[in-house]
């Protein structure tokens, strides 16, 4: 989360918001972010409806993958990063930045 | 019954290879299958989070048509990435 952060100043003046989510609960997520120094909102989906929505449960860690989801403002899906490749945000930010992300 | 034979016996090493790879593959289909893909509406939530005060709703569907959304999924907090 420290990564999207780093990067929030990019993120943000290419209109876009970041959320993590966990099933932390949100007393556990607040401490983190503060921990952290996180200044967008770590959301707790205490029970892991959404985390199964979205697909990413891991029955390994009973817990989500790590895996990050760049929605465009008309809802639809543009990227989808999973495990390793989802640590770095240089991509989301690239894609944030192309023109067509900024309409 | 010759056929019968190696039709059995093709079963059995079929079903030893799947007593295998089967684990493995089946939960790597179970975990991947149902990500929504590239293109797809992502399914709208509502959830919670607390700014130190109050607890506060997220709604997916609140930055439709403003913003684009970054949703980055984590396994636990207090831990890297």
């Amino acid at each position: 989360m420290k990564n999207f952060q780093q990067n929030l100043q990019k993120l943000e003046a290419a209109d876009t918001q970041v959320l993590g989510v966990s099933m932390d609960s949100w007393f556990s997520n607040k401490a983190f972010a503060d921990q952290i120094g996180v200044t967008f909102p770590l959301l707790s989906d205490w029970g892991g409806k959404i985390t199964r929505e979205y697909g990413v449960y891991k029955d390994e860690y009973q817990a989500p993958r790590r895996v990050n989801f760049l929605i465009g403002k008309d809802g639809k899906i543009m990227e989808e990063q999973v495990d390793k490749d989802a640590i770095d945000p240089t991509k989301i930010v690239d894609a944030c930045q192309r023109p067509k992300m900024k309409q | 019954m010759k056929r019968n034979l190696s039709g059995l016996l093709a079963g059995l090493l079929l079903a030893g290879a799947f007593a295998t790879t089967t684990p493995a593959f089946a939960q790597t289909n179970k975990e991947g299958s149902s990500m929504p893909k590239v293109g797809d509406t992502a399914p709208d939530f509502a959830l919670k989070y607390s700014d130190g005060k109050d607890l506060k709703e997220v709604k997916l569907s609140d930055y439709r048509g403003k913003k684009n959304v970054v949703l980055a999924f984590y396994v636990f907090a207090f831990t890297g990435g």
